[in-house]
């Protein structure tokens, strides 16, 4: 039995650190965050939270700002050619590396050219793949020439992926080893990464931003149980944490040490129907649904209020938005509706959902007894991620698609309606290509996306996507839910972060008091 | 006349605490068969959005959960799937690993080392994780969960009744059985097997409670019933969130897979001194 | 005695292949296409496929085995597919929080169930024993899921006593060390109770009292050695049981151990992680039965290895 008190002397010790620690330590800031990252390297990251954190170290040509505007960020400026082919980028001066070396065009090169290559075999390979070249014309001024013309190509460079990573680095650790070595020129240098535990990341003093950071260090630190995180934030363990859980956010409120930040968000929850099967190739009866279901009771049993009704395809915050409205709850004329497309009994069918988590149970059981109340009976299944590949975003045959109601959220991550309507309405979009599971087909708006993608005017496009969303509107291969608020919390002497409408954080201003 | 069920009946009376959790057990049994009919709410389709997490009340017995839904409407039918979980998923494992065991006790040599592999095989992975391993390639749903339940109490049957069957073999009423030429299956079915029942009753009841225990875990991690089925594991997870603002939608679930788990435990202790008590615990 | 360890750890190799094989099977039933997992949910078919190249997932199955196969013999079973560390650092950084966890509960379990267990046999019948009992069989009642919200409930959030998350300081093992070990303490206080009223009624500690030893003095040195035999194997048994218990306990406590490893594993196809894991759980299961015997014979040297 002798060894089991080591753990115990080693963790009085570690105790003892800590209560001697905070003195010592003047502005380190913990960061608690929901799931494990899965890499440092944004190019080859899927999840908005490994790329949040990874503005810590890297930055890109162009950002966003806290409320998704586009803002340059190392470019200083930027032209386009006529045809809409080639991007000249004027780069900033005096910017610096973690490892000494200058920010120059040869490092955009760099950059570019190992996300392009498919031999490296990264997972945003797709997002880039549109560049047929990368150019140094000197030293500040880089050039990128496009395969086909792609408007949103500036968002594409804003996306939280698109960062410029030390030339030097990469040569020195390679493709993939750069994921444990980022150097970047970012406000923090990276300093250790323990999967389970911790990142942490400590002030970078030759930041090419005077004054910046305020902080000497950030912890970013995984707690998974949401229940957990609000309990470290309870105890001081953390600054910062998002999301917070809604059920826990009057808890929360009640203790005076700490804010409650409710944000707009860009992410839309939305009921997909399979438009391609029975009943659902019916116009009417996809409106019925609309009808049928109480948005507001969404918003309020599933999301604790938290969320509004959805008043739009694209929400508002992505560039190009319409409102539409909120599609009147009306369970009379949803019967009507059912009755004239031939199901005055309603039906049977399936609700899928793409997560099991507890917002999802919540969702799919409200909307389930929503539709029963105008006859549609409906076998809930909530998706683990394997199952949710294989009968949903695998499934080959767009005819035998066994996919009929689906509970999805999306949220456009370069900010423009282009990435908000390609994936989900476009109908080259349809599984396993993207995400169209409503298997909608529209040759009007396949013809605005396409239009809107070739031109570079601004109100020409904003036309082309009023026009588009106003369409699948009227033709509701969706339900559109809700859109969700991000509710985060800080301590109160924190201050400068800020939960981006796309889920992503902002910390450039990060102080503690 | 002393028949063996009066024998064990006469023991079994002297069992107080285990004659009341067999009553307790009755009663659920009971409850379950009639919850439709005596259930105050819908368990699935009953919700009142003004109530949300309301604690109990002379309306709602223990409260109103987080849809707005009944809760002791709710735990009522829930008994059905988890009565149900229990007793089947053990019954197929006791068939299943029963004959097994007879096989290989019975037979020795080359089946008697292909099954204990086997059992072995199936030893060497914690039970849950056989069990999570399952329900990860069948799908989720209650059906699977009770097949993974199922599988993983075939070996500890087999066990048992291979250990019983290897000592009765040579009894001598069996080794007479056989110089008198009865077939295999005449000495195996006639003379091993009831000698195995007592223990494998025992086992049985132990081991129910095990099984809902099992079952309600793949609930609770999200493998096993889908909403809104009111399974107990599956209310229990889904009043995890709201631990800190209502505890009583997670209490009840609670209690109640506490209470039945060990009514079931006490019922199969009590069978045990009845029956057999020699046999070994868990 | 160590021909008899050999022969054991020889016997090993059968097993573990079988459930290697098995596992590699298990792993590519899964439904759920890795590469599509892992390329994320706003990748096109085009980066799909170079996700799958680069897990090497484009190869032929057998292929495949034969390298995982190979690597395994070698120690080496390959990158995790969701952060590319090699799966052994993935695994070494989760073994301690796991192995301590487990160790705790097992060493707090057999101190008070084999307590409780004593105190009942001496006190047959009575209400120690009463008591005991009672508190054994709820503990094997009781889902340790369920047991491990109530006392975070109250020890955590209404008492503020003890930290919920996180395995940082001792503090932090004590809660999940519980709920963990209350089922095994419950069967070890059943199983020593059982095995000491037998030992109490044997010819030889008759003896004992009757040449006038004083009663703790014969619970003590007669009947403990003779009732530790059952109740190690028992401990074994529990072992393993923990090794599966840890997998539920450290979703509860969202502990960074192998348990959540492999829960995240299988939800994320993550095939090297989960066959290392499984391979792992295995070959530590049966070498504590392995271990077990053979204390089992030091402590009662008339047991003969075969």
């Amino acid at each position: 039995m002798k060894p089991l008190f080591r753990p115990l002397a080693v963790g009085a010790l570690v105790a003892a650190a800590f209560a001697a620690g905070p003195a010592l330590a003047a502005k380190d800031v913990t960061f608690a965050v929901a799931s494990t990252f899965t890499t440092t390297d944004p190019y080859d990251a899927n999840d908005t939270l490994s790329q949040a954190m990874a503005k810590s170290f890297y930055e890109g040509l162009f950002g966003f700002d806290k409320d998704m505007k586009l803002i340059p960020v190392l470019a200083e400026s930027y032209d386009v050619s006529k045809d809409g082919l080639v991007y000249t980028i004027k780069l900033k001066k005096g910017v610096k590396f973690h490892d000494g070396t200058d920010f120059k065009a040869d490092a955009v090169k760099a950059s570019f050219d190992r996300v392009t290559n498919p031999d490296n075999k990264l997972k945003r390979y797709a997002l880039y793949s549109n560049i047929a070249r990368t150019d140094v014309v000197d030293d500040a001024t880089a050039r990128i020439t496009l395969k086909t013309p792609f408007s949103a190509f500036i968002n594409n460079l804003a996306h939280p992926s698109g960062v410029i990573i030390s030339p030097a680095a990469l040569k020195q650790y390679g493709n993939k080893d750069i994921a444990f070595h980022p150097v970047g020129t970012g406000p923090f240098k990276f300093v250790e990464w323990k999967a389970t535990d911790y990142l942490k990341v400590a002030r970078f003093d030759g930041y090419w931003k005077k004054g910046y950071p305020k902080v000497d260090g950030i912890t970013w630190k995984p707690v998974i149980d949401s229940n957990s995180r609000a309990a470290v934030m309870q105890t001081g363990e953390a600054q910062f944490t998002y999301p917070v859980p809604y059920e826990m956010a009057e808890t929360l409120k009640a203790k005076p040490e700490l804010d409650i930040v409710a944000a707009p968000s860009i992410i839309v929850r939305y009921l997909s129907m399979n438009t391609q099967q029975k009943p659902f190739d019916n116009p009417k009866v996809r409106q019925a649904i609309n009808y049928a279901i109480n948005k507001e009771a969404v918003a309020k049993v599933a999301f604790g209020g938290y969320a509004t009704p959805a008043d739009a395809i694209v929400p508002e915050g992505v560039e190009f938005s319409v409102k539409t409205g909120v599609w009147p709850y009306d369970v009379a004329k949803a019967k009507a509706l059912l009755a004239e497309a031939g199901y005055p009994n309603g039906f049977e069918t399936e609700l899928w959902s793409a997560y099991n988590h507890t917002i999802a149970q919540k969702v799919t059981q409200v909307l389930q007894q929503q539709l029963q109340q105008v006859g549609i009976k409906t076998k809930i299944t909530l998706l683990e991620a394997g199952q949710r590949v294989e009968k949903v975003e695998s499934w080959q045959d767009p005819a035998t698609a066994p996919v009929r109601l689906y509970y999805v959220g999306w949220s456009s991550s370069t900010g423009e309606a282009d990435w908000a309507l390609r994936p989900l309405l476009y109908s080259e979009s349809w599984p396993p290509k993207l995400f169209n599971t409503a298997y909608y087909k529209s040759e009007r708006v396949d013809g605005d996306i396409r239009n809107a993608l070739l031109t570079t005017d601004k109100a020409e496009k904003a036309k082309l996507y009023k026009d588009a969303q106003e369409t699948i509107y009227k033709d509701a291969p969706w339900a559109p839910l809700v859109t969700e608020k991000l509710l985060s919390a800080n301590n109160k002497k924190l201050s400068g972060v800020y939960t981006m409408p796309d889920g992503s954080f902002n910390f450039t201003d990060v102080d503690l008091k | 006349m002393r028949t063996p069920w009066s024998e064990f009946w006469r023991k079994f009376r002297k069992q107080h605490v285990a004659l009341a959790a067999g009553g307790f057990v009755l009663v659920l049994v009971v409850l379950a068969v009639l919850a439709p009919y005596v259930v105050p709410f819908d368990a699935e389709n009953f919700f009142d959005y003004d109530t949300l997490n309301s604690p109990p009340s002379a309306k709602h017995w223990f409260g109103v959960d987080p849809l707005g839904r009944d809760i002791f409407s709710r735990l009522l039918m829930g008994s059905r799937i988890s009565l149900t979980a229990g007793f089947v998923s053990v019954a197929f494992g006791a068939v299943i690993g029963t004959v097994l065991g007879l096989v290989a006790g019975y037979y020795e040599g080359w089946w008697d080392r292909a099954i204990m592999r086997l059992c072995d095989v199936l030893f060497a992975f914690p039970g849950i994780l056989l069990a999570i391993a399952i329900v990860a390639i069948l799908g989720s749903g209650m059906a699977n969960v009770i097949i993974a339940v199922s599988i993983f109490s075939i070996p500890t049957f087999a066990r048992l009744v291979r250990g019983n069957t290897l000592a009765l073999k040579h009894l001598t009423y069996v080794e007479s059985a056989r110089s008198i030429g009865a077939s295999d299956t005449t000495i195996v079915l006639r003379h091993i097997f009831p000698g195995t029942i007592s223990a494998v009753v025992v086992y049985f009841s132990m081991r129910i409670g095990t099984s809902i225990i099992t079952a309600a875990s793949l609930s609770f991690l999200g493998m096993g019933a889908q909403p809104p089925t009111p399974e107990w594991g599956a209310m229990l997870n889904e009043a995890r969130s709201e631990m800190m603002t209502a505890p009583h939608v997670a209490l009840f679930p609670a209690v109640a897979i506490f209470l039945t788990v060990l009514a079931f435990n006490l019922l199969g202790d009590g069978l045990r001194d009845a029956l057999d008590p020699k046999i070994e615990q868990r | 005695m160590l021909q008899y360890i050999v022969k054991r750890l020889l016997g090993l190799v059968p097993t573990l292949l079988i459930v290697g094989v098995l596992v590699f099977l298990l792993v590519h039933l899964l439904p759920g296409d890795p590469a599509r997992l892992a390329a994320g949910p706003d990748a096109n078919p085009e980066t799909v496929q170079l996700v799958r190249k680069d897990l090497g997932l484009d190869r032929p199955l057998p292929q495949q085995f034969l390298r995982f196969v190979a690597g395994a013999l070698t120690g080496d079973f390959g990158k995790s597919m969701r952060t590319k560390r090699q799966v052994s650092t993935e695994i070494a950084d989760r073994f301690a929080p796991t192995f301590w966890l487990t160790v705790c509960a097992m060493a707090w379990s057999v101190v008070f169930g084999m307590g409780i267990g004593i105190v009942s046999a001496v006190w047959r019948n009575r209400w120690p024993d009463r008591l005991g009992m009672t508190l054994a069989v709820s503990g094997i009642s009781f889902p340790a899921f369920a047991l491990g919200m109530v006392l975070m409930q109250v020890f955590a959030v209404q008492l503020n006593w003890l930290p919920t998350v996180g395995a940082d300081t001792w503090k932090h093992y004590i809660l999940p060390s519980l709920t963990l070990g209350a089922a095994v303490a419950a069967i070890m206080a059943r199983f020593t109770r059982s095995s000491f009223v037998d030992i109490l009624q044997e010819d030889f500690i008759r003896t004992a009292r009757a040449k006038g030893l004083s009663e703790p003095v014969v619970v003590a040195k007669h009947a403990l050695r003779n009732a530790l035999i059952p109740v190690l194997t028992m401990m074994g048994l529990q072992f393993g049981f923990l090794l599966g218990g840890s997998i539920v306990v450290e979703v509860v406590f969202n502990w960074p151990g192998m348990g959540r490893l492999l829960v995240d594993a299988v939800d994320m196809r993550d095939y090297p992680v989960i066959q290392a894991l499984v391979l792992l759980f295995s070959l530590e299961f049966i070498l504590i039965n392995l271990i077990v015997d053979v204390l089992y014979g030091l402590i009662n040297p008339t047991i003969r290895f075969r």
